[in-house]
């Protein structure tokens, strides 16, 4: 689908679920940053004018973010 | 009696005047966490709180700040809710004693009633997420146990590990989790990765409270979190065989999803608002393939509201974060009278300690510092004297005004390692850590004037109890 991701504004969004009861919120997922948000949340949360620049993500962010632990090289099992 | 599961001890917290039902329809965001962040607001008896009317979800049933005071704490443990802080800790040390306990396998778990696999799994469906903080980068679940082996020696049991890490909910089927270097779960996948391997790991929710409390607790690499259920319970702890992994999960869980940790992969997580008070960063972090999902008929999704402390997992990472230090520095150091590392997850620890010669007491503060917990954790340690009650702030903030000159009690090391989530870093990871020896300086090294220091009459201890009888009585 498309739209605006509210963190990064990658317009590429996906819809991970639908609410049980039927039309009353969906869960979306950016796929760049991998941003979730419920279509019922607050302002703040869900677009990206009212997305508080403190929390925004660039695609710079997210290549250049740190590797937790880092993936130890391979060895040799007897 | 122990508790077998969530459900019994969510009884008895209702029973005891410790569960708040949230009967009326509130929104998913943010009431679900807002409430919970109220709740810690509450102080030391704040009750737990569960929500059944949740808009949008047609069966969802939501339990928050469970273990989320120190009443409740207690509670987990079987003690009256009245029980102090530590007297609790007092009895946690009384009861490890008593490990290890093996566990008991038990048949027929709950959570085999229902099952997801291969391409029907859907964690939406099975879990009624909710966001907690504004930064967060979505759903998060973050108090689950997480079961993982030692890849390179699988049979054994003091390495396999119960704990808890926290974990993003990135799709369907696909999770992310934070293995901070220092913990079981990241040797465990190091290993896995170093072998090229994936790593299986089985993820529980909804469990009762004590497997909560030891899979919290820093326990060392080779100790066996369900020996130390066994020993808190009284009783053993009750386990079953994960369909898929194997892996030994707790009998009583709520829900039970397996998968592996895909090896030598990471992709962006976060940021998360930490049990720091901070949010961390976006960072790239493991991820889990989920290929079951076992649960109960209508599972409890248990959920930790975390934020600036106290909140509940403050409670959760008290007693059992005092514990492990406190008998690893007593083995060495029997002088040693008590361990306070109740304050964000020991960032911060503070050790009461009688002394043998001049310098003892910054031994034992070094000490702390290469504990298994102390080398991620430690970053400030405040020694005291034994006649200071390091659970007594008033008491040691007496001994900072004091005892301490900065001229002679001032220790810091650089360089030393931390774990990435500690906000007051330069370069995540490495911290300069401080001991700070509030102590009585200890011939031959006299400074200061500490003779004439007042002591309690002999009389108040008497007095203490005959008073506190009498206002109990009011």
């Amino acid at each position: 689908m498309q739209g605006t991701c509210p963190r990064c504004a990658h317009d590429i969004i996906e819809v991970l679920f639908t609410s049980p009861v039927v039309g009353v919120w969906e869960v979306r997922q950016c796929q760049q940053c991998l941003y979730c948000w419920r279509t019922s949340e607050p302002a703040r949360r869900t677009e990206r004018d009212a997305y508080p620049e403190g929390f925004r993500m660039t695609s710079d962010d997210i290549t250049s973010a740190p590797e937790v632990p880092s993936v130890p090289a391979q060895r040799v099992i007897p | 009696m122990p508790y077998d599961d969530l459900r019994s001890f969510l009884a008895t917290l209702d029973e005891q005047g410790q569960l708040l039902r949230v009967t009326d329809e509130v929104l998913p965001e943010p009431d679900v966490a807002a409430a919970a962040n109220a709740v810690s607001r509450m102080g030391a008896a704040a009750p737990a709180l569960y929500f059944d009317n949740i808009t949008g979800f047609t069966s969802a049933r939501i339990a928050m700040n469970v273990h989320g005071s120190w009443a409740n704490h207690a509670l987990a443990l079987g003690l009256p809710k009245e029980t102090g802080t530590e007297e609790q800790i007092q009895e946690f040390i009384r009861r490890w004693d008593r490990f290890p306990v093996p566990p008991r396998w038990r048949e027929n778990p709950p959570w085999a009633q229902n099952s997801l696999t291969g391409s029907a799994v859907d964690i939406f469906q099975v879990l009624p997420l909710v966001r907690l903080n504004d930064g967060d980068g979505g759903f998060y679940i973050d108090k689950a146990a997480v079961v993982s082996r030692d890849p390179d020696d699988p049979e054994n049991g003091g390495k396999q590990n119960v704990g808890v890490y926290r974990i993003q909910v990135k799709g369907k089927a696909r999770l992310a989790l934070q293995p901070v270097p220092m913990h079981d779960i990241a040797q465990h996948l190091r290993k896995a990765e170093e072998r090229g391997e994936d790593l299986p790991v089985a993820i529980t929710i909804g469990n009762d409270p004590v497997i909560s409390i030891v899979a919290a607790t820093p326990m060392r690499y080779d100790e066996n979190e369900y020996e130390l259920a066994g020993a808190l319970r009284g009783a053993p702890a009750p386990i079953a065989t994960a369909p898929l992994t194997g892996l030994p999960v707790p009998w009583g869980s709520e829900v039970v999803i397996e998968g592996v940790i895909e090896g030598r992969k990471r992709e962006i997580e976060g940021p998360f608002g930490e049990f720091t008070g901070h949010y961390s960063g976006g960072r790239r972090l493991p991820v889990i393939r989920v290929d079951r999902i076992s649960y109960r008929t209508d599972p409890v999704f248990e959920h930790l509201y975390l934020g600036m402390p106290w909140t509940e997992i403050d409670y959760l990472i008290a007693a059992n974060t005092c514990v492990p230090l406190y008998r690893q520095l007593k083995a060495d150091f029997p002088e040693v009278r008590a361990v306070n590392a109740i304050y964000t997850h020991g960032l911060v620890v503070i050790v009461s300690t009688a002394s043998r010669y001049r310098g003892f007491a910054r031994s034992v503060g070094m000490r702390v510092l290469s504990t298994p917990h102390g080398l991620g954790y430690a970053a400030t340690v405040i020694v005291v004297d034994a006649d200071v009650d390091p659970f007594n702030l008033p008491q040691v903030m007496w001994a900072l005004s004091t005892k301490m000159n900065p001229a002679h009690d001032l220790i810091t090391i650089s360089s030393m390692p931390v774990m990435e989530l500690a906000p007051q870093v330069d370069t995540p990871g490495v911290v300069d850590k401080l001991v700070i020896d509030a102590t009585s300086p200890t011939h031959p090294h006299g400074h200061g004037n500490h003779s004439s220091q007042v002591r309690d009459l002999p009389e108040a201890t008497q007095w203490l109890a005959r008073l506190q009888k009498l206002a109990a009585h009011r």
